[in-house]
């Protein structure tokens, strides 16, 4: 009996090379090398231009104006002068340090949230506190500060309050309309659910805006005015509410029947039957769509500017109609898609990460 | 109240409840409406419509002047959005559909490419793209009597780009209806051909009678009427270029910008939808022996469009919706003239509610295709 081990060949082990790796990543067939031919071109286009933009024709930061004005690249002076009014725009001069505050506060709470797991208590007593906070220092007249007017309102701040808590408002409603628009036991709660997020969905957010500006003073009682920058928060829970539903929804879909009838089963009341079984692997399951829509309503809080409201979008523009500076618009947008980009990039790799976790 | 613990009867409770709710709050809304615009001495009324809108917009697909009523002239907006919305459907198309197959394929250049091309337009609000490119356009663009002269008859000038168009001539609405005609023609003779390939195997030319046809057609119905295909050229004059058609700088910072960005999105849909065809079925058709070509005619397209194509309908719709910002930089879109109505007549009830309906019509046709488009192509029995 043969108990050899049977003789076994091995691959050749592949042997690393320059030439090996690009002839099958980059050059495998004709059309391969087209796009490599094309990507190249395209880089050596746009590399050297962006750099030379960014640095070798620029004025650094130490430089002044005149500099800039005989300058071809970026003008990095520009930055240093007017990054102040970026942040904060017409806000009172004197009383800037409020507005930072009043931003780190709504900052370090949205911070707090993604990195401590706090009870659903907690985090409204949070919400509640941090937006009391907010408006008490951005308002002022409390405690010896200055009253600020919210037309003088500006920048990041404005920005903040409107993204996060239309947000944050949002998610509750969008919870609501989801249930009410899933079940069918009572159908005119249905429909006039699916109602609401089909108008709201059909509907350009611009418009959703010039609603909250036009028609919500329109329907108040006579003689209650409503400040444009709260109109504008509520239209945008509105709108992002109804996204946040569909979402939502979609969670709700993909649960098995088997969950609802075993939830029933257990003899629970709706109410428990929903916040301890269902909407718990709901949010799990519409947890990449919730992200989606947080971010996209997160950058598309910059259209208030559109309606007047002044968020970094339009102090940005400020910035660059000061007389002298109106040849850095680019610069100042510049330091505004910082912003945008690097918040967006942490949300989402924090989506990523809760993605993974739960 | 025992009834309560009756199921129909506490959701019937519930409902009436909710309805007398509605109902005394739309009560309430209509009567502060109502006082409110008493108070500055004017009601709901559409006959506004008809009056003398007075403003002007920037371009127009019909003739418009300022002495032309608000109707006519949200009828402008209306074709203006549309008109950019089509533009921007094939533009993003285009972008997103070549820069999805290049993030799926194995070019590491490129797909690390497209990589870099989809975060960072994800990572950047659409508004701050249009207004960095138009600031860029205005700023970098030379003015209008130092245009760039592309050849051809195409200018660009940091007010708008200009290029030559065909003149229109008598015979030319017979060519229109010849190509009509060709249409479902070619349409037919694809039935044909798959057909009569099932029946016998042998499998008719397609390229060349369509391509073929098209040509005889054009030259048959050009020689028959004399078809002249004069161009008008656009000409420097003293302020400003007369004769030719011209986009708008503002129309077109609108179309670059959105084209990029939803084609960032789009390249994301193309790539999970090729990703998503799983790889024994291009192992198959390889073992079957279908040509690269065949295998992504026939095995990988079709099977990666049906993922594609119902998020790829949100997103045009997304996109008609999203064409709305052009008023930030002055783009006569809807709301664009709507918003300008508004300011001068203070009518938002009505203004507002056409928009509004407009846009709803639009997203009810477009999901409409969209389900029928789903119905048709979805695989029976799953």
């Amino acid at each position: 009996m043969n108990t050899d081990k049977p003789h076994t060949v091995m691959p050749p082990k592949p042997s690393f090379s320059v030439t090996n790796w690009a002839r099958i990543n980059l050059f495998s067939n004709f059309f391969n090398s087209v796009v490599t031919i094309s990507v190249v071109l395209f880089l050596l286009w746009i590399v050297p231009a962006v750099f030379s933009w960014m640095f070798i024709n620029a004025v650094g930061f130490g430089g002044d104006e005149a500099l800039c004005r005989s300058a071809e690249g970026a003008c990095w002076p520009f930055m240093r002068e007017k990054a102040r009014l970026i942040l904060f725009g017409t806000y009172p001069y004197d009383e800037q340090w409020r507005a930072a505050l009043a931003s780190l506060i709504v900052i370090g709470l949205v911070a707090i949230l993604m990195l401590k797991r706090l009870s659903v208590r907690m985090m409204i007593l949070l919400w509640v506190g941090g937006g009391a906070l907010f408006v008490g220092l951005m308002l002022g007249n409390v405690m010896g500060l200055p009253a600020v007017q919210t037309v003088q309102w500006n920048g990041l701040p404005v920005f903040l309050l409107l993204a996060v808590f239309s947000l944050a408002a949002a998610f509750p409603l969008g919870v609501v309309l989801a249930l009410a628009r899933f079940q069918n036991q009572h159908l005119l709660l249905r429909s006039l659910a699916t109602g609401y997020i089909e108008l709201i969905r059909g509907v350009p957010l611009l418009t959703v805006l010039f609603m909250g500006l036009f028609i919500l003073p329109m329907i108040m009682p006579q003689g209650f005015f409503i400040e444009p920058l709260f109109a504008i928060l509520i239209a945008l829970m509105l709108f992002h509410a109804a996204y946040i539903a569909e979402d939502i929804r979609g969670g709700l879909q993909v649960l098995p029947r088997g969950q609802f009838e075993a939830a029933d089963s257990l003899g629970l009341k709706y109410r428990y039957q929903v916040l301890l079984v269902i909407l718990p692997q709901a949010l799990k399951k519409a947890l990449p769509a919730i992200f989606n829509t947080l971010i996209g309503g997160y950058k598309d809080t910059s259209l208030v500017v559109i309606v007047g409201i002044h968020d970094m979008l339009s102090t940005a523009k400020m910035a660059y109609s000061d007389p002298g500076w109106q040849k850095y618009g680019l610069e100042a947008y510049f330091f505004v898609g910082l912003w945008y980009f690097i918040s967006c990039w942490c949300l989402s790799a924090y989506g990523r990460r809760l993605e993974r976790a739960v | 109240m025992g009834w309560l613990a009756n199921k129909e009867k506490r959701s019937f409770a519930i409902q009436l409840s909710l309805a007398l709710i509605l109902i005394a709050v739309s009560y309430i809304i209509v009567q502060n409406v109502r006082e409110n615009l008493s108070a500055v001495g004017i009601r709901v009324d559409f006959g506004f419509l008809s009056g003398e809108a007075g403003f002007d917009v920037n371009e127009s697909l019909i003739a418009y002047s300022a002495a032309d009523s608000y109707g006519r002239v949200l009828l402008v907006g209306l074709l203006n959005t549309l008109e950019l919305s089509v533009l921007c459907i094939f533009g993003s198309t285009l972008v997103g559909v070549v820069m999805g197959i290049v993030r799926a394929g194995n070019n590491w250049l490129g797909s690390r490419l497209a990589l870099a091309y989809v975060e960072l337009f994800r990572n950047l609000p659409k508004l701050l793209i249009l207004l960095a490119v138009f600031v860029v356009m205005v700023n970098q663009l030379p003015v209008v009597r130092h245009a760039w002269d592309l050849s051809g008859g195409i200018y660009i000038s940091n007010r708008a780009m200009y290029f030559p168009v065909l003149i229109w001539a008598d015979g030319m609405s017979f060519l229109l209806l010849g190509i009509l005609a060709w249409v479902p023609a070619v349409f037919f003779w694809g039935r044909y051909v798959s057909r009569h390939q099932d029946l016998t195997g042998k499998r008719l030319p397609v390229a060349w009678p369509v391509a073929g046809s098209f040509l005889f057609i054009v030259f048959f119905v050009s020689v028959l009427f004399g078809i002249p295909y004069q161009f008008s050229i656009p000409v420097l004059e003293r302020f400003d270029f007369v004769g030719g058609g011209r986009l708008s700088v503002q129309f077109v910072a609108l179309a670059v910008t959105l084209s990029i960005y939803h084609g960032g999105q789009i390249t994301e849909l193309v790539r999970g939808g090729i990703q998503s065809v799983s790889a024994s079925q291009i192992e198959a058709a390889n073992a079957l022996g279908l040509r690269q070509g065949q295998i992504t005619r026939l095995v990988l397209l079709p099977q990666a469009l049906r993922m594609i194509i119902p998020p790829m309908g949100n997103q045009y719709l997304n996109l008609v919706k999203n064409t709305s910002i052009g008023l930030a930089i002055g783009y006569s879109d809807l709301v664009s003239v709507m918003s300008t109505s508004i300011n001068q007549t203070f009518r938002p009830i009505e203004l507002m509610s056409i928009t509004m309906m407009t846009y709803l019509a639009i997203s009810l046709v477009v999901t409409a295709l969209l389900n029928w488009f789903n119905a048709r192509t979805r695989i029976i029995g799953n």
